[in-house]
């Protein structure tokens, strides 16, 4: 365990270098994520110069959402999209095979090799957002709401992280699989509004085969005391489940795995 | 002329053909957006003691955002996604080589090529979404007919914002980056976030003095028969105008890059 902790602080201190070496760019990038954050709030005071609430959600409540919102896209942005190029690209050219053969878990090598590291502003944003959107709905929470939040949102990140690892470990069966995060990726914008305004079959898409909402309504609905204890537990079992199917899943693929060009 | 282009369809057909399944996958780009928004307008509009939002109610939210939806992706132009890493790679250098205009027959049938193909696949994804969210779609032959031609124009000013914004590829690297800003502006003034009724009059105003309402809201709107004629000739005229004005800013772009290429080259 304290190895994949020195391995991971190495990663981390590779990527920052990287950061540092294109300063630029880096900046650029931040205007662009902070251009985005204004057109979210512009797109939200438009709607709600239409209306006071959009399914009951009030813009308190979904200043809290795009807040939360921001934390998936940061695990979005920092790790799943860059690492799953880097794997596409091993995959094309060869050289996973390199990094199977480190001395180390290869899905750990695999999904925490390319960490872009200024996204961590995201968590940064994300609480003053729901901070902000907390005060503005006057509905502060009690601890116990805010201790199942943060273990939801927890559990949510590892739904999402652990579903990722099966969309990529399903290119060790079909090697010329490389759309395997688009339809995660399409999808990562329905996190922006409660799934509760979804039609059914969008709610049951975006819970259960691309867990979005896992990690962005229903944390939501714990913070707002609206879960009962067994939905908490079922989403809390949720995330241990995914993350042992999804070593199972990578485990048997890498096995399955004999290189795109042999 | 007609000879080049229909040579310059045929590779790119071929070439788009190879990938069909993969524009199956990027479609869920396209589709996710309006649904979703499609969807917060419904679930606004029927909360609604009247049940509709500036007159317009849950199935007219439908049949608006999946008309924008095709019209979206018969207008909008990818060029970007090849033109800028041949423009970064210097592969461009080969097309310069041809005695034909690169962008303007080579890109160009690309993007075409992309959009037929596409449209084949979009098909029964759209009808699929029809059946489940029931539009209120008022559709007449004559509308049709009349934007037709809303959506070629259309097209063709996306094709020519689209490639001028790329060509800032041989001054800079980060042209995505500008791209990601114009597309957040025009997504704002098209109607593609929300029908431009919804927007607060000022922002209305700037809409109308931009040109990306043209390739969205107007064809979705002929189609829809919420516009009055005179509303059409106008959007008409301004689009007319938009294309000539954006053809001579790609021409003199398009002569200031090439002097700059081959600057570097040399």
């Amino acid at each position: 365990m304290k190895h994949h902790f020195d391995v991971l602080a190495a990663y981390i201190r590779q990527n920052m270098k990287e950061t540092l070496a294109y300063r630029v760019d880096t900046l650029v990038n931040l205007g662009i994520m902070l251009m985005w954050q204004a057109w979210d709030f512009a797109g939200l005071a438009i709607v709600f110069s239409n209306t006071e609430s959009i399914g009951g959600w009030r813009i308190g409540d979904m200043i809290v959402m795009i807040g939360i919102f921001r934390l998936v896209n940061m695990l979005m942005f920092s790790l799943v999209w860059p690492s799953t190029e880097a794997f596409n690209r091993g995959i094309r050219e060869g050289t996973l095979d390199y990094t199977l053969l480190l001395p180390i878990d290869s899905q750990f090598a695999v999904t925490f090799q390319k960490i872009v590291v200024w996204r961590a502003v995201d968590l940064l944003l994300a609480v003053i957002l729901i901070a902000v959107g907390l005060f503005y709905s006057g509905a502060m929470p009690v601890l116990s709401n805010t201790l199942a939040f943060v273990l939801l949102m927890l559990s949510g990140g590892v739904v999402l992280y652990s579903v990722w690892v099966m969309l990529i470990a399903l290119t060790f069966w079909f090697t010329k699989f490389d759309n395997n995060v688009t339809l995660m990726q399409a999808l990562t914008d329905t996190g922006r509004y409660p799934a509760t305004i979804y039609p059914v079959w969008l709610r049951l898409l975006v819970t259960f085969v691309i867990p979005i909402a896992v990690a962005t309504t229903v944390p939501l609905q714990a913070l707002r005391g609206e879960l009962e204890w067994w939905q908490f537990a079922a989403a809390l079992a949720a995330g241990f489940i995914a993350f042992a199917v999804s070593r199972t899943v990578w485990r048997i693929g890498v096995k399955k795995y004999s290189g795109a060009s042999a | 002329m007609l000879r080049i282009y229909q040579r310059f369809w045929m590779i790119n057909w071929a070439e788009q053909w190879q990938y069909r399944a993969n524009l199956l996958m990027y479609l869920a780009y396209w589709v996710v957006f309006p649904i979703v928004y499609l969807t917060v307008w419904s679930a606004i509009a029927n909360g609604a003691p009247s049940g509709m939002v500036q007159g317009m109610n849950a199935r007219d939210f439908a049949a608006y955002y999946l008309t924008l939806l095709a019209v979206d992706l018969a207008t909008t132009s990818v060029s970007i996604h090849m033109l800028a890493s041949k423009i970064q790679d210097g592969t461009i250098s080969n097309e310069l080589l041809r005695p034909v205009h690169p962008i303007l027959t080579n890109t160009f049938v690309n993007d075409l090529a992309f959009k037929a193909l596409q449209m084949l696949i979009f098909v029964p994804v759209w009808l699929a979404l029809t059946w489940l969210f029931n539009p209120a779609l008022t559709y007449t032959w004559s509308s049709f007919l009349l934007a037709l031609p809303a959506i070629v124009l259309g097209f063709l000013m996306s094709f020519l914002i689209t490639t001028t914004t790329t060509l800032m590829a041989f001054w800079t690297t980060r042209v995505h980056a500008l791209h990601d800003l114009v597309f957040a502006v025009a997504k704002l003034f098209s109607g593609q976030f929300v029908p431009l009724l919804m927007l607060p009059l000022w922002m209305q105003g700037i809409a109308r003095v931009l040109p990306f309402q043209l390739s969205m809201s107007f064809p979705t709107l002929i189609l829809l028969n919420k516009m009055t004629p005179g509303d059409i000739a106008l959007n008409y005229v301004l689009q007319i105008v938009w294309i000539v004005a954006l053809f001579i800013l790609f021409r003199m772009i398009w002569t200031r890059a090439l002097r700059r290429f081959s600057a570097v080259g040399a």
